[in-house]
């Protein structure tokens, strides 16, 4: 159970579902994926920005990631770029990068930071589970 | 107990949602009695009228709302062996990470800031000259500094009352302090004088770089409180005052993902401690 | 015992020259960098100054200091420094000039119903956000305004999202308005309903 501070750690119970890491500023898009994916059997846990997912992956690892690209302190191009040079496994979590932005070079970027899938925002109920299904497999 | 009007459930999500945004911290609906408690307090005190009269206080962080708001959740008093389990980190994983790649011999410097009365820097002191295996083997400096003159005074006197010793064993008491009276003991001479107090305002370049580079800084429950800018003026102040590949050490419920990109995070058995890069692609040659 | 104590530095150190400053703004040398970038918050014209040097600078880090130091300025030049980057391809460009920009509400208030107005929707899109940073009222009305003709999705995803915090009752009216014209898009459908759900709220308790 998460307590109102944060856990020395970060140690936190462990599920024996699938965990998506969604790292979004935007609170109601944080609330939408995780009422989606909780539904759809998955687990959810939540970084405002690149740093807090980075500082949450070191105590929760996650099976995959959905990184929106223009968040504070630390944006989602450059959180993708410091995973990848990680150690395994990771830097090899999947990631599927979400934005507001539909331009070729807006997608070169993503690719080049470490993205495995770029989708523009906003995406629907069918459409993320089946990305998250994609990557993660389907629930148990 | 008094009767107090509860919050409405997205009320209370709204709280939640914006000190999560400001702070990193996870209020959640297990704990909803406990905030609606604190918020009917914080309401009282301020001469709020109604919850979005407080909120709106406490977004503009009018008279500093946050820190008294996330204090009432917290026991806002310092004491020895404070969140010791930063010590025990300092001591299985921090200094032997320094010792190892440090590039000189000098003294292993510790800085803590800011200070108050004097229980941080002294028990980190205490703490080393006991469970430090390698104590006698190294020089070390510790520097504890404050912005508030009239603590800086306390610290350098180090006379303490209970319930600042309350975390200590007798041995420990018997050992490092001598009482003056039965309410009050004082640390011991030897002590005092081999830790330097020091003013220091952490927004100030002037001020922070005559301290010189530390391998260690303890700043705890300080920097999620500053606005914007002083934020970011002291972590790029710490980040100067830091060796490189040498750590910060924030309070157990700030998270530097509110404060500054300037370190990388680390993950260690007894706590989550920040750090200067040294090597890598973004890090300090 | 094995602790020591040394005395304190006196040694003082002068102030840089303004010159010298911006000319170490774009030195090959990254201390040298992050050093003037620092020292450039105090030089009066050193905005437009870091607003150039960020566009060619690699360095993280001494970019973080660049936007600290225009930050700290908090003025219309600082504002004028910042804005332009908001359109740039790099990501991590524009989430700096985000957060300058919204640490220093007072100077950049002034400018955003321009930049809401913007012809680039994602300029609107992060603009929506420098709103969270204004008191309640103005960033209602001014979020309500852009809600009222916006046709892209993401802006109004991005002005609901700081309605959620910030929002009155007086925004009631635009969320549903933006709830019925995105009727087909599920997220917006959603976003308003839980936004118009916190604000009702509020009200609720005012009683």
């Amino acid at each position: 159970m998460q307590s109102f501070t944060n856990d020395p750690t970060g140690a936190r119970m462990r599920t024996d579902k699938k965990t998506v890491l969604v790292v979004d500023d935007a609170s109601l898009v944080r609330l939408y994926y995780r009422s989606i994916l909780e539904d759809a059997g998955f687990h959810v846990e939540e970084a405002l920005n690149g740093l807090e997912a980075l500082e949450k992956l070191l105590a929760c690892p996650a099976d995959m990631l959905i990184v929106d690209v223009n968040m504070p302190q630390m944006d989602g191009l450059t959180f993708l770029d410091r995973l990848r040079q990680k150690e395994l496994p990771l830097s090899s979590i999947p990631a599927l990068v979400t934005s507001t932005e539909a331009q070729p070079q807006d997608f070169a970027a993503a690719r080049a930071a470490g993205a495995n899938f770029y989708v523009v925002k906003p995406i629907d109920r069918d459409r993320l589970v089946e990305f998250v299904t994609m990557f993660c497999g389907v629930p148990r | 107990m008094s009767e107090f009007p509860a919050l409405a459930q997205e009320e209370f999500r709204r709280l939640c949602e914006f000190l999560y945004r400001r702070t990193g911290m996870i209020f959640t609906e297990a704990k909803r009695y406990y905030v609606e408690r604190r918020v009917v307090e914080r309401m009282l005190a301020t001469g709020s009228d109604s919850f979005p009269d407080y909120f709106a206080r406490l977004r503009a962080d009018a008279q500093g709302e946050i820190e008294l708001f996330v204090n009432t959740f917290t026991v806002n008093e310092t004491y020895f062996y404070r969140e010791d389990h930063q010590l025990k980190c300092l001591t299985s994983d921090l200094l032997g990470s320094r010792i190892r790649t440090r590039r000189s011999d000098a003294a292993l410097r510790i800085w803590s800031v800011p200070c108050s009365t004097g229980e941080e820097p002294y028990s980190i002191a205490l703490w080393l000259l006991e469970n430090w295996a390698l104590v006698d083997d190294y020089e070390i400096e510790i520097v504890g500094s404050d912005i508030d003159t009239r603590v800086l005074g306390l610290a350098r006197e180090g006379i303490f009352g209970k319930r600042s010793l309350m975390r200590l064993s007798p041995y420990l008491i018997e050992k490092y302090f001598v009482s003056i009276d039965a309410e009050r003991w004082q640390i011991i001479a030897d002590l005092r004088e081999s830790i330097r107090f020091s003013q220091v305002n952490i927004v100030e370049p002037r001020q922070t770089r005559p301290h010189g580079r530390f391998d260690i800084i303890f700043c705890r429950n300080v920097l999620i409180y500053f606005d914007d800018a002083s934020r970011r003026i002291a972590a790029e102040n710490l980040y100067e005052n830091l060796l490189p590949g040498g750590f910060i050490c924030l309070g157990h419920s700030e998270s530097m993902s509110r404060i500054s990109p300037l370190f990388d995070v680390s993950r260690f058995e007894d706590a989550i401690v920040y750090q200067r890069p040294d090597g890598g692609a973004h890090a300090d040659r | 015992m094995p602790l020591i104590r040394k005395p304190a530095d006196r040694t003082q150190t002068r102030d840089p020259d303004a010159v010298d400053v911006l000319k170490a703004l774009v030195s090959d040398d990254r201390e040298q960098r992050w050093a003037a970038a620092r020292a450039a918050a105090q030089i009066d014209g050193a905005a437009e100054a870091l607003g150039t040097a960020l566009r060619s600078e690699s360095d993280p880090r001494v970019r973080e200091a660049m936007f600290t130091s225009l930050t700290c300025m908090n003025s219309s030049q600082s504002v004028d420094a910042l804005t332009p980057l908001l359109r740039l391809d790099d990501a991590s460009l524009r989430a700096g000039a985000l957060d300058a920009l919204r640490a220093m509400a007072e100077a950049v208030r002034e400018r955003l119903p321009a930049l809401l107005n913007d012809s680039d929707s994602d300029v609107r899109v992060l603009s929506s956000e420098i709103a969270r940073s204004l008191p309640g009222e103005e960033a209602t009305r001014l979020l309500c305004d852009l809600l009222a003709h916006e046709s892209e999705p993401n802006v109004c995803a991005a002005a609901v999202e700081v309605l959620a915090e910030v929002g009155n009752p007086t925004a009631l009216a635009a969320l549903a308005d933006c709830a019925a014209r995105f009727r087909d898009t599920p997220f917006l459908v959603f976003a308003t309903r839980i936004a118009a759900d916190r604000i009702r709220a509020q009200c609720a308790s005012h009683v």
